[in-house]
């Protein structure tokens, strides 16, 4: 292997890479991007409910009932409404998403000992987010209903509240999160989100900028010259592979910065791993680049090989434990399962090597293979 | 050369001298065989020539022979060594510069011109040294020092070819494959180029093969092969090839013309109309016995102007052509209404002013064209052809001046001067995946014709085109000739009076290319269509009744190509062609004793004499004294092209002396 020649082909490529404008902003803006439009998208987190009240009662106790969902972070008190017929309004132009409506007599009914219908409307456009809103509704619901109980026995048996609430509940659940201690979903996506970005930015950056060479004819130059194959393909992919290592950089501290996400376990093993990980997904790309020879087809078919494995295998969405047998099986075959399962080690559960390696090693095989089958492939010589 | 059996060249080169030896080579893309059979020797130190239409198989031959691309039958031997495998080729490769086709795509646009020649000379190891010494002088020598820092992607197509040129030959290879290296560049770049290459091949004694599409470029090789549809039609010297199909070229001006063409090719398979004037070629090798032949074909129809001149090589790779039974299909014009004729101005542009930002494209551009006219709009890339047209098709709005077409005035009329006029590009704007009938009948109805109006104007087309019998194929399966007959067809569904074509025939073979004319000369002179024509094969525009040469926007001359030939023997005088023993020393020796206009031309040297005798005389005193020794100096008719790069060559000196003066 000649340096001069590796060096020829590197910094022709990089310059080539700075100075254009597309190429430019797909090394360095787009996967900031990604990061900011999957992670403010991906965040499953239903908070700040817009709601509004309508309370026929005006009591006390209608007040306190009320009060507990203005105190909710889950909540966010838009206003109250005098009649029902501003709620429809409301609720069709999504200014909000639930609607509690108190009925009258509430607290004199209550006070009775009868029961009563709080009627709730939740906007169901969006299954998941109603459900999760159902469910912060209910419990609040519950809480208040317990209360009342706690304190109506007490009053009857004349015990101390805390006292009447054990003869009550005589068993308490007590749940504890580990490794997401507050049940984030960013906690758990954004980490994942350095994957994404690296699975889909590496090939792209690589199979363009390789077709881009096919497609003007320039790659005729590599052809015909003495420069081995190796020495171009060390030559052509450094550029990318430096981009993408300074990328884990940049990809990392949003991370950690932006989403909040906390990072336990040892820096070096995660960016080398990430590093790992993009000698996987620039090879893929070379392969990609080799078998097409137009920078739309090469977009499209990284585009499609990169997202699919990712949202549906990576582990992203669902985790790869939660899959139909079948699938776990597909998973298994996608690089990104693995590298997966290093980010949420290291980002969440602080564990390293001693743990992962055996995602490690495979991810070693992928690289190797990849490179390999991309090296075997470049012929200096085609039939077409 | 003897034909030699495909095992004995399978063994080694017979020729010490032979660089490339290849023979019965074909090269398939799935079933079909792009080069079928062909068999080539290329010795040291000449430029050989690969001459024909696109697809005929040039960039395949060459790619083989670079050692980029496989092969299906035969050997390529280059240099000796048998190119049949990858290890095989890496070993020449050295010692090979390719220069691969298309304009400036072989370079890196976002890189200077300085870091391009770098890239090549570091991928050939080229010592830093030795690069800085080489890259000074082939600088020098094309005049691009002066543009070292700027960008690839801001070069003009001439600038951008000339780096090409460095880049492939910066490591100073023995032989280089340059596919197509003057298409899409204007005549004076071209000439530039062949005289750069010319004269850094004779310094470092390189071999060179060199593809081109131009026919008229066939003069510039020592040796050419003639390709069409992948097999080698006649190949030789210029000389040679000349001899394979004898005869002469009768050039007269015949009235009525369509009489006068209808009665000569009853007789004659190659008969042209330029403008006012007939070109036929005739077997017959003696000038009077032509000239006679001619006059009695003709009968009652007396020529005038008769003159007899030994045929281009276009003519020639024609004749062979015919000869091999490509037979054009004869133009039968349906009859249409008549038209009276009528001197009616068709197009009229009148100071046309276009600004892109302080930059002025377009510069008080006036010229009329009557119906019935062929009007051809010459000029390099970039000299404000493509806008003119932009502006009186109403796609651009002028920035000052007034243009009528077909009777309206173009900035008023808007979408009204778009059903009046018809418009062919060059890039033929046609669907491929329809089939020939679907395509008319789609323009047909773009145009808003009713069904009555679409059978008889797709009637009409099939048979002014001479798209029978392809009615139902593929556009996209058609060979280039068919496919632009169909575009003009096309173009003419609404019947408008005037007709815009934007290099119509760009990669069209040299007779799809005659047909071509024909039916545009039958449309101008039986339909009176005005059409505006823009080329960039001058010998095309000798088709052209009026000619206009535009220069950095402006229209620098004007008239017939007779007038425009005539402005410049007057002015400069007549063309003498000059042949030699030592061509390169000929041409420094010319040059030093005051031609300036001189240049190669394959081994011989073209230059302008006002008084040709006692310029004859002086050159060979002057280069008797150098002991070359002349052996022939004839006066030759000038070409539109000579014209053109007199013309602007006289306007870059103006300019430069200009430039001068501001600055002193």
């Amino acid at each position: 292997m000649n340096v001069r020649r590796v060096a020829a082909v590197a910094s022709k490529e990089w310059r080539e890479t700075v100075r254009d404008r597309m190429f430019l902003s797909l090394a360095f803006l787009i996967p900031i991007l990604w990061m900011l439009v999957f992670g403010y998208g991906m965040v499953l987190d239903v908070e700040n409910i817009p709601y509004a009240v309508v309370d026929r009662d005006h009591s006390s106790l209608s007040r306190d009932y009320l009060y507990r969902f203005q105190q909710s972070r889950y909540f966010d008190f838009k206003g109250a409404l005098t009649d029902e017929r501003e709620v429809e309004p409301l609720l069709a132009s999504s200014r909000i998403r639930a609607v509690i409506i108190i009925p009258e007599k509430f607290q004199e009914r209550l006070l009775a000992g009868q029961a009563v219908g709080v009627q709730t409307l939740v906007d169901g456009t969006f299954p998941l987010r109603s459900d999760i809103t159902k469910g912060y509704v209910i419990a609040i619901n519950t809480a208040f209903s317990e209360e009342l109980v706690v304190a109506h026995v007490a009053r009857i048996k004349g015990l101390a509240p805390d006292r009447a609430r054990q003869l009550i509940q005589p068993i308490k659940l007590e749940v504890r999160y580990l490794y997401n201690q507050e049940v984030k979903s960013a906690w758990t996506i954004a980490p994942a989100l350095v994957m994404l970005v690296l699975t889909l930015a590496p090939p792209l950056l690589t199979a363009l900028g390789i077709v881009r060479e096919k497609e003007r004819g320039s790659i005729y130059n590599i052809y015909s010259s003495t420069v081995s194959r190796l020495e171009f393909l060390v030559g052509k992919l450094a550029p990318y592979v430096a981009i993408s290592a300074f990328n884990i950089l940049v990809l990392w501290l949003m991370a950690v910065y932006l989403f909040a996400a906390p990072f336990k376990g040892n820096g070096l093993f995660f960016y080398a791993t990430a590093l790992l990980f993009v000698f996987i997904t620039t090879g893929q790309g070379l392969i990609v680049s080799l078998l097409v020879n137009t920078q739309q087809a090469a977009a499209i078919i990284t585009v499609v090989l990169s997202i699919v494995p990712t949202m549906l295998y990576g582990g992203l969405l669902v985790p790869v434990s939660a899959l139909a047998p079948q699938t776990k099986v597909i998973a298994h075959l996608f690089p990104e399962m693995y590298f997966t399962n290093i980010v949420h080690g290291t980002f969440l559960k602080g564990v390293g090597i001693e743990v992962l390696w055996p995602d490690v090693s495979v991810l070693v095989v992928y690289a190797i293979s990849l490179l390999s089958i991309g090296y075997w492939l470049f012929r200096k010589r085609p039939s077409v | 050369m003897a034909p030699t059996s495909t095992q004995h060249s399978a063994l080694g080169p017979q020729h010490s001298d032979t660089v490339i030896n290849v023979s019965a080579f074909v090269k398939r893309y799935k079933k079909y065989a792009a080069v079928d059979g062909v068999d080539l020797d290329v010795r040291r130190g000449e430029i050989y020539g690969l001459i024909g239409p696109d697809g005929a198989g040039k960039s395949s031959l060459m790619k083989a022979i670079a050692g980029v691309l496989t092969y299906d039958e035969g050997t390529v031997n280059v240099f000796g060594t048998l190119v049949d495998s990858e290890r095989a080729a890496e070993r020449v490769k050295q010692r090979i510069g390719f220069l691969p086709q298309g304009l400036g795509l072989s370079l890196y646009p976002d890189l200077s011109v300085e870091e391009n020649i770098d890239f090549f000379a570091r991928l050939r190891l080229v010592p830093e040294q030795e690069l800085a010494q080489r890259k000074a002088r082939l600088l020098t020598m094309t005049r691009l020092d002066k543009f070292r820092d700027r960008a690839m992607k801001n070069l003009s197509g001439g600038m951008k070819q000339k780096l090409g040129l460095i880049c492939t030959l910066i490591h100073e290879p023995e032989l280089a494959i340059l596919d197509e290296p003057t298409t899409g560049v204007d005549p004076v770049s071209r000439r530039e180029f062949w005289a750069i290459l010319a004269e850094l091949l004779q310094a470092k004694g390189m071999t060179a093969l060199v593809s081109t599409a131009y026919m008229d470029e066939a003069s510039r090789f020592h040796r050419l092969s003639f390709l069409s549809s992948g097999k080698v039609l006649a190949s030789g010297t210029p000389a040679e090839v000349q001899m394979l199909a004898p005869g002469l070229m009768v050039t007269f001006e015949a009235t009525p013309q369509l009489d006068a063409i209808t009665r000569l090719k009853t007789q004659y398979k190659q008969v042209e109309a330029l403008g006012s004037l007939l070109r036929v070629f005739t077997e017959e090798t003696i000038h009077a016995t032509a000239m006679q032949s001619i006059t009695s074909s003709l009968g009652d129809i007396t020529p005038v102007q008769l003159r007899v001149d030994e045929p281009e090589l276009e003519d020639v790779f024609v004749a062979l052509l015919l000869r091999q039974g490509e037979q054009p299909t004869a133009v039968e014009m349906p009859p249409a209404t008549p038209v009276t004729s009528n001197d009616a101005l068709a197009i009229e542009a009148k100071g046309l002013i276009r600004y892109f930002g302080t930059f002025r494209a377009v510069d008080r551009v006036s010229f009329q064209v009557k119906s019935g006219e062929i009007f051809g709009l010459l000029g390099s890339n970039g000299a404000g052809k493509t806008t003119v047209i932009k502006m009186l098709n109403g796609i651009l709005p002028p920035t000052g001046g007034e243009g009528w077409v077909a009777g309206v005035e173009m900035k008023t009329a808007g979408e009204a001067i778009k059903e009046r006029i018809g418009y062919m590009s060059q890039a033929f704007s046609l669907y491929l995946d329809l089939t020939v009938e679907e395509n008319i009948r789609l323009f047909a109805g773009i145009y808003g014709l009713d069904r009555q109006e679409t059978k008889e104007r797709l009637a009409w087309i099939v048979s002014m085109a001479g798209l029978k019998g392809y009615e139902s194929s593929l556009t996209g399966r058609l060979p280039m000739g068919v496919r632009q007959r169909l575009a003009l067809g096309c173009a003419l569904v609404h019947q408008p009076r005037v007709l815009f074509l934007d290099e119509p025939t760009s990669g069209v073979d040299p007779i799809g290319r005659r047909h071509f004319w024909d039916i545009l000369s039958r449309l101008a002179r039986e339909e009176g269509v005005a059409m505006l024509v823009t080329t960039h094969y001058m010998s095309e525009a000798e088709h052209c009744d009026h000619l206009a040469l535009m220069y950095a926007g402006r229209i620098v001359a004007e008239g017939s190509p007779g007038d425009m030939k005539r402005q410049v023997e007057k002015e400069a005088g007549q063309l003498l062609e000059v042949a030699t023993d030592q061509p390169g020393l000929a041409l420094r020796r010319a040059t030093q004793a005051g031609f300036s206009g001189a240049a190669l031309f394959g081994t011989k040297i073209h230059l302008l004499s006002l008084d040709p005798p006692q310029d004859e005389a002086r050159l060979r005193t002057a280069l008797s004294s150098d002991g070359v020794h002349v052996q022939d100096v004839l006066v030759r008719p000038l070409s539109l092209e000579d014209v053109f790069v007199y013309r602007v060559m006289v306007l870059e000196r103006q300019e430069q002396a200009t430039v001068k003066e501001a600055a002193a």
